[in-house]
Order: C-alpha cells, then sequence, then structure tokens
C-alpha cells in the first residue's frame, strides 16, 4: 500500500497568482463571519448574556448529539451504498445511481412532514398497520425523529464524494492482492478502504455542518438545538439570536479543525485515468445487498414520494382543493426554470470560485490554504438567511454595488457563499488526487500552467469535480432563505413554491411541486453526474 | 463470497463534451444575468406608477387583490413574497436604501419590530379611521386589514362537542391530561399569550402555561402540523388559527377535524391581525394609496369570501360560518410591542413548554 500513496503537499511556494486568487476568495468567504462578529459587537455584552446562560447550553448539547449521530450514521450508509452501487454487480445498480444522491434536493421540513405523516400516530402508515395489530410504534419525533430524518436525507454527502473516489481506483492494487492470496472482505478492508477515507471523511464533515445548521426537520420534529433557538429568536431578541450564530459559527470551526486532523492521517492516493475500476461480483449475496439498498432508498426517497404523491392525489380527487390550487399546475414552468438554471449557475460558479483554494490546499502546505480553506467551510455552517442578511449589507453599504441589490449574480454570490464548502471538499481530494507525474512531464513537454490544468488536469479530476459541483447544483435546487430574500424581485423557485404551498397548508400544491423538484433533479443527476461517470 | 469481476469501462477522453458543457454553462448564466435586468428586478419606487411591496402573506392569500388594484389604478405591483419576520429584518439591514414601498404582514409582530427601529411611516387619519383603534398602530404606523380568529381544533371522532372546554384556561383541566397540541414557538400561540397576559397579568399566565405542561399538552411546530395531527387522532383539540381547518377541508372532504369557537369573548377566542405599512425609506404615494384600497368594500369582501379571514373596515361581514366579529376577543391596545413579544418569549421559555 504504501508505496501506492503519495505525500502531495509541498514546501514549494505557490505561484503570486494563485496566493491572490486564494486571498481574494478567503476575503469574499468572510463576508458571513465578519457581518455576525459586527453585528454582535454592535450590540455590545446585551446578547452574551442569556444567549450564553445555561438554557443556551442544553441546545447546544443537543445540537452536538444530533450531529455526532447523524454523522456517523450517514459515514456508513453513504459508504455502503457508494460501494454497493458503484463497485459490485448489484441488481439495479444504474436505478440506484440515479435515486442515491436524490434525497438532498428534499427540502428537510419536506422530508419531517411527510414522515409525520406517515408514521406519527394515527398516520398513513400506522393506521395501516394498526389495522394488522402491530402496535406501539416508537413516537418519530425529538431526538430520534431529528436524527431519523436527517440522516435520510444527508447521506449523499457521503454517497457523491465516496462514488466519485471509487469509481477512478486503480484495479491493479486490488488484483495484486488479490493473487497474492488476500480474502476480497480482506481487500476490500486493507486496499480498497484506505483510499477512500479522505472523500469520507469530507461527505462526514458536510453532514456535520448540514446537521447543525438546520432548521426544517428540528423544528418539525420539536427537538430542541442551537438553530432552532437562532430562528426563534431572530425577531423578539435579535443580541440573543446574533450571539448564538456566532456560537454556531465557533462549532463549525471545530468541526473543521477536528477533521482536518483527522484527515491527516488518511492519504489520498494519486489517481490517474485507468481502464475501469474494478467490478466485484457478489454471487449469492447480489440479492440481500439490493435489499439493502431498496431499504435506505425505499425511505429516503420512495417513502416520501409517496406520500407527495398520496397529498397531491387528494387534493386534484376532490374539486374544491383543485379549484385552490390550479395555479400550481399551470405556472410550474418558470419555476423550474428558474430552478435548473439557478442550480447549474451556482454549480458552475461555486467550482470557479473554490478550485484556486483547492489547489493552494492540496499542492501546498500554507496557513494561508488553512484559512481560507476555515472561512469557505464556516459560510455552509451558519443559517441561509444570516449569508443573505449579510450580502444585504455589504452592497447597500458599500458605494457603487447597490445596483447589484436583489440581482441574480448576487443571489449567485449568495448561493456560493453558503455552499462552496460542498465543492471545496471534493476540489481538494481532486487536486491531490492528480499524478505529480503527469504534471511534471506536462511540464517538461513545455505547457504552461493554465494549459496543464485545462488539458491535463482538469480530464484527471472530473468525476471527483463533477461530485463536488453535483452537491452544490442539488442544495441550490431546495434553497430557501437566500432565494427569498435575494432572487430578482418577482422570481419563484421551485422550492419558494414549495415553502408558499406548506406555509397555507396547500399540502396537495406542496405535493405536486416537490414531485416536480425530485424529477427535475433526477433528470440532471443522470446527466451530469452519473452519465458521465459510468459513460 | 465477492470476486474481482469485468472491468467497469473506461471513461474516453472527450474534451468537446468538456468544453460543450463549459460553453452551454456559460452562455445559460449570460442568459441568466440578462432576464435579472428586466423588468421584475426593477426597484419601484421613483416612478409613482410603480410600487414594491415585501409581503410576509403568502402569493395565494393576496396575489388576486394586488392584481385587482393594478387593473383599477393602473400602478404596477412588485412584489417580494417571504417570511414576515424574515423579511422584516430584511427591511431593517437595507435601511435607507429599501426598495421597498410597503410591508405586508401575516403578523402586528413584524410591524412592531419595525416601527420600533424608526422605519415606519405615518398613515393619513382617513386611512387609520377605517378601522377600529384596536386594530391598529397607536403611532398610526399600521394599520390592521384582515383578521383570522384563534380557535380549539378538534378531531370529531374522537371528542363529542359536549366534552369540549367552555373556555381556553379550563385546557389544564385533567380531563383534558395528554389530548391538547400547541404550537408554543408559532408567532400566533405568541399573540395568544401576549392577550392573556394583558387580562390576567404574568403570573397567571406562567401558571397557565405551566398546566399545560403538567397537562402533558404536545407540541408542534405549527398551525399546519397541529390541524394534521388532530386529523389524525394523534392529539384530540389543538389550539389554533381558524383558517387551517378551513384548508384542510378543502383538500380533503372527510377529514376528521373540526373548528370549535369558545364562547363569551373568550380569550381563546382572539382576533389575529395582518397589517399593513408603508416604509419610511419610500417617498413613493402609490404606497398610501395601496394600504387604502386594501381597506376599501372590495378588498374586504375579498378577504371575507376567497381567503375566508374577518374582514375589518367597510362594514364588511366575514363569510357564513364565523361567528360576528363583535363577539371576539379583540387584541389589547399595542399587544405587539417588541418588549411585550420578548417578556412572552421568555414566559413561554420559562414554563418549560417549548423545551423538545
Amino acid at each position: 500500500m504504501a508505496d501506492a500513496v503519495a505525500v502531495a503537499a509541498t514546501n514549494r511556494r505557490p505561484s503570486r497568482f494563485l496566493v491572490l486568487a486564494g486571498g481574494a476568495v478567503g476575503v469574499v468567504f468572510a463576508i458571513p463571519l465578519f457581518s455576525i462578529v459586527a453585528n454582535v459587537v454592535r450590540n455590545g455584552p446585551e446578547g452574551g448574556a442569556t444567549a450564553l446562560s445555561g438554557s443556551a447550553l442544553r441546545p447546544l448539547a443537543a445540537s452536538l448529539a444530533l450531529a455526532v449521530a447523524v454523522t456517523l450514521s450517514t459515514a456508513v450508509i453513504g459508504t455502503t451504498l457508494a460501494f454497493l452501487t458503484i463497485r459490485t454487480d448489484v441488481p439495479g445498480r444504474r436505478l440506484w445511481r440515479v435515486l442515491c444522491p436524490l434525497p438532498l434536493v428534499i427540502p428537510s421540513y419536506v422530508g419531517a412532514s411527510a414522515l409525520l405523516a406517515a408514521l406519527a400516530p394515527g398516520g398513513l402508515v400506522v393506521s395501516g398497520i394498526e389495522g394488522l395489530g402491530v402496535r406501539g410504534l416508537p413516537d418519530p419525533s425529538g431526538f430520534f425523529g431529528a436524527y431519523f430524518v436527517l440522516t435520510l436525507l444527508s447521506y449523499p454527502y457521503v454517497y457523491l464524494p465516496v462514488s466519485a473516489r471509487l469509481s477512478m481506483l486503480n484495479p491493479s492494487l486490488e488484483e495484486s492482492a488479490r493473487l497474492l492470496g488476500r480474502s476480497p472482505t480482506a481487500v476490500v478492508r486493507s486496499v480498497v478502504f484506505p483510499q477512500i477515507g479522505s472523500s469520507v471523511a469530507a461527505g462526514a464533515l458536510l453532514v456535520a455542518l448540514y446537521t447543525v445548521s438546520d432548521f426544517g426537520a428540528v423544528q418539525l420534529m420539536r427537538f430542541d438545538t442551537l438553530t432552532r433557538r437562532i430562528y426563534e429568536t431572530r425577531l423578539i431578541d435579535r443580541p440573543t439570536s446574533l450571539v448564538l450564530s456566532l456560537v454556531l459559527a465557533m462549532v463549525a470551526l471545530l468541526v473543521v479543525v477536528g477533521e482536518r486532523r483527522a484527515s491527516r492521517r488518511l492519504t489520498t492516493s494519486q489517481v490517474a485515468r485507468h481502464k475501469g475500476a474494478l467490478r466485484w461480483r457478489l454471487g449469492r449475496w447480489r440479492w440481500p445487498a439490493a435489499a439493502v439498498v431498496a431499504v435506505v432508498v425505499g425511505n429516503a426517497v420512495i417513502g416520501p414520494v409517496s406520500v407527495l404523491g398520496f397529498w397531491a392525489f387528494r387534493a386534484i380527487t376532490n374539486d374544491a382543493g383543485l379549484a385552490s390550487f390550479d395555479s400550481g399546475f399551470t405556472t410550474l414552468g418558470p419555476p423550474l426554470l428558474n430552478t435548473v438554471m439557478f442550480g447549474l449557475a451556482a454549480a458552475a460558479f461555486t467550482m470557479v470560485m473554490v478550485l484556486p483554494v483547492g489547489y493552494l490546499q492540496a499542492r501546498f502546505v500554507s496557513r494561508a490554504g488553512s484559512i481560507v480553506g476555515v472561512l469557505v467551510v464556516t459560510g455552509f455552517a451558519v443559517p441561509g438567511l444570516v449569508v443573505a442578511l449579510a450580502l444585504t449589507s455589504l452592497v447597500l453599504d458599500t458605494p457603487g454595488l447597490a445596483g447589484l441589490y436583489q440581482t441574480f449574480p448576487l443571489l449567485l454570490l449568495a448561493y456560493s457563499l453558503h455552499f462552496g464548502a460542498q465543492a471545496l471538499r471534493s476540489t481538494t481530494v481532486a487536486v491531490t488526487g492528480v499524478p505529480q507525474r503527469l504534471t511534471e512531464a506536462a511540464r517538461l513537454l513545455g505547457a504552461g500552467s493554465v494549459r496543464r490544468v485545462l488539458t491535463v488536469e482538469l480530464p484527471v479530476m472530473r468525476p471527483t469535480l463533477l461530485a463536488g459541483a453535483g452537491l452544490v447544483m442539488l442544495s441550490t435546487m431546495k434553497e430557501l432563505p437566500a432565494s427569498l430574500l435575494l432572487a430578482p424581485t418577482g422570481t419563484e423557485t421551485l422550492a419558494t413554491r414549495i415553502w408558499a404551498a406548506s406555509e397555507g397548508m396547500y399540502l396537495g400544491e406542496m405535493g405536486v411541486t416537490s414531485i416536480a423538484l425530485l424529477a427535475i433533479s433526477g433528470l440532471l443527476t443522470w446527466l451530469l453526474i452519473v452519465r458521465p461517470a459510468s459513460a | 463470497m465477492m470476486n474481482p469481476g469485468q472491468h467497469i469501462p473506461a471513461v474516453p477522453t472527450r474534451r468537446a463534451v468538456l468544453v460543450g458543457g463549459s460553453a452551454g454553462l456559460a452562455a445559460l448564466v449570460l442568459g441568466a444575468c440578462k432576464s435579472s435586468t428586466t423588468p421584475g428586478a426593477t426597484t419601484g419606487s421613483s416612478a409613482g406608477q410603480n410600487i414594491t411591496v415585501y409581503s410576509g402573506r403568502t402569493k395565494t392569500l393576496v396575489d388576486p387583490i394586488l392584481q385587482r388594484f393594478t387593473a383599477d389604478t393602473g400602478i404596477a405591483v412588485n412584489v417580494r413574497y417571504g417570511d414576515s419576520a424574515d423579511l422584516a429584518l430584511q427591511l431593517e439591514t437595507e435601511g435607507d436604501k429599501s426598495p421597498a414601498d410597503v410591508f405586508f404582514s401575516q403578523s402586528p409582530g413584524a410591524l412592531g419590530y419595525l416601527s420600533g427601529k424608526g422605519r415606519l411611516r405615518t398613515l393619513p387619519a382617513a386611512t387609520l379611521d377605517k378601522v377600529d383603534a384596536s386594530l391598529r398602530s397607536s403611532k398610526g404606523e399600521w394599520v390592521g386589514v384582515s383578521g383570522r380568529v384563534r380557535v380549539l381544533v378538534y378531531n370529531t371522532d374522537l371528542v363529542t362537542t359536549a366534552d369540549l372546554p367552555a373556555s381556553v384556561f379550563d385546557l389544564v383541566d385533567a380531563r383534558y391530561k395528554g389530548k391538547v397540541g400547541l404550537a408554543p414557538s408559532n408567532g400566533s400561540f405568541q399573540d395568544f399569550v401576549t392577550s392573556m397576559r394583558q387580562q390576567v397579568g404574568d403570573p397567571k399566565t406562567l401558571e397557565f402555561l405551566r398546566g399545560l405542561k403538567a397537562n402533558e399538552a404536545k407540541t408542534f411546530a405549527n398551525n399546519t402540523a397541529i390541524v394534521e395531527a388532530v386529523g389524525r387522532g394523534e392529539v384530540q383539540i389543538g389550539l389554533v388559527n381558524h383558517y387551517y381547518n378551513e384548508r384542510a377541508k378543502k383538500e380533503n372532504p372527510s377529514v376528521k377535524s373540526a373548528n370549535y369557537h369558545f364562547p363569551n369573548e373568550d380569550l381563546g377566542n382572539l382576533v389575529l391581525l395582518s397589517g399593513v405599512a408603508p416604509m419610511k425609506s419610500s417617498t413613493n404615494p402609490a404606497a398610501e394609496k395601496l394600504v387604502d384600497y386594501l381597506l376599501g368594500q372590495g378588498a374586504q369582501e375579498y378577504f371575507a369570501k376567497e381567503t375566508l379571514e374577518y374582514p375589518l373596515a367597510a362594514g364588511v361581514k366575514p363569510a357564513v360560518d364565523l361567528p360576528p366579529l363583535t363577539s371576539i376577543k379583540a387584541p389589547a391596545e399595542d399587544l405587539n410591542s417588541l418588549g411585550d413579544l420578548a417578556t412572552t418569549a421568555r414566559l413561554i421559555d420559562q414554563s418549560g413548554i417549548a423545551g423538545g
């Protein structure tokens, strides 16, 4: 193993261009954190007293406990699904590859509503099986409910990067180990797993951050976390809300530092393109493996879709209901188009933003790279509302920028600030994975640095980069607070439609629109992530 | 048993695909930039024939009446929809440079917040006088437009009308143990608690909240969640606004939940306002025009018939099956000043009812 793994970062000094680009990106990503600090300072010590009193410690502990539980579960589930669908002959793998990333696009409050409708006392499933004499299902709320929903909705943060990594590993290592007489399970454990460790860690980090910053699921499941406190005090006790946001950002910093410590021991092997990753034959374990995948996807995708479909059907078959929500059908076009456009544009723009940071982190041992990396990650941990408000005061208070307010470019920037972390981890893993000998060869042949990146390195990094871009795309497609506050006035997305329907209890419209969001996300996932990776 | 098998075919180099893909993306981005400068993005405080509204009420509820306003006056309306509290924070952040002329809020809390920050401008007396003094800001900075009423929603299979309480204070009785659903973090519930504080004082209110906690009341995220829980029988009764069960009935006529109005101006029968205010940062005269229009005959009839709410002005009557507004408890004056809301939140926190 050891000789297949090279340490990529060197003590060479990065080029001036890279430092400047990375620094500029870092400054931009510092905006939300800077805004929170500035507001806390302006409010004085007033908010600190209530925020840091005993009653705030319990929500903090709740957030941390939830984050640990969800992160561990998603690491196992995401990695298992990735291995089964990418590297084995499990039946239905092409379909699973499209379905597995989809929970990412289900807004957490929609997932939670669907789960409650099905599994809460008296719910669709519960009343069904109680008819069969089954009693005493656990109440799916509180910690358990939030844990269940967030695990099912966030495992794709692990699944996508690990899948990308698995699809490009060098098969010769596994073949050699096999020829040397190692058992298949031993090969997977000692050869495959060490090579995907950094991708698992990168995904787990995102899950932890997503969990601490989620509001929708914990609110519906009545689990009192830090983010729930931030939202509930945002208007009636602004100083407390701001101090708690700062605490949340600090939690994010700790998580990032922890992940960096842990992943320092993990290495990323360098891979060029191979004739293809090895596929394991499962033999008689094929169908049990399919059952494992089906249980997860069933709960995370098919379950929620069934409930949403039931709501839609119920409303359509009742005339009164239909009359009230036909606007949802006839005008779904523009929001759908906006959703696709925002998702694609945010993914592309974010990749361009974080690529220099990825290079800085992966190729050089520099403090600048680490600091910028940490700033990028905090953007994901703070609530989207905070990001949107920070950008609002920035552009309106800076002479000459006011024209940008509530335009598409500023909205894109908000998406990138909020979701940059999702692209950065994949980018760093991708850059680290580029064999130095390829780059050196290109250099010796006289290729300039731009040309090297475009013609030699990007094609090698493509699957991993696409996984990161896919995460940003799917997250953007369900994003709510920034879309509501910063989109050009009058612009709707599917996510804002779903939210409006749920606010007014238009369950049928919520169902139809959510299914449309899942369908278009599935199509894009297939076109942009699954098909390119397996072509 | 796993065996290494066939190879997954390799990815061929297809630089063309990459290049083509990025070109396509670039085109999309450019196209999107262009579309963002089309009329939707105009910030409309200059022309006078154009007005920008930030609405905490959803599009379904207010878009039809805003369109009618445009048809009647020729003034085009740009609307940004969002959560009332979020929009209030955004308006505060925008300050003097806000593109908004009017704020339409789901509840007085967000309006009170902006009033406290000095962001609203005073309305003309002629407009204010269209509603009762209890239904508007005492500073004359916002005015109530329509009302929802607090009700007790109950499961018609599990509860008979004889079992229903005569007053909201009865919900702490042992006979309702474990049967009540409420949403302590919801603005409507908080408004209800604020009114209770003004009527019976803080200590009694805290005692009532603790009584609910001791009576094992179940907490939910919002009105929607309670109505659904009552419908499926998870709880038998719940404190909500009247509007939600009307919605539930429309989508599912066989729904097993119904609204119950507490009699005799009981505190559980409180009216909650949606309100509207012109922004101080705007000089657009169309702002007052819109506010006045919303209190006119046509708009008030719209709220009565289409959104099934209480009209507050022009002598318009509510839809048939609602009790008359005079039998409903009016909110106490300036119920939603910011300090009051914070105290209410602290009481709810102290009672322990919101935790978990």
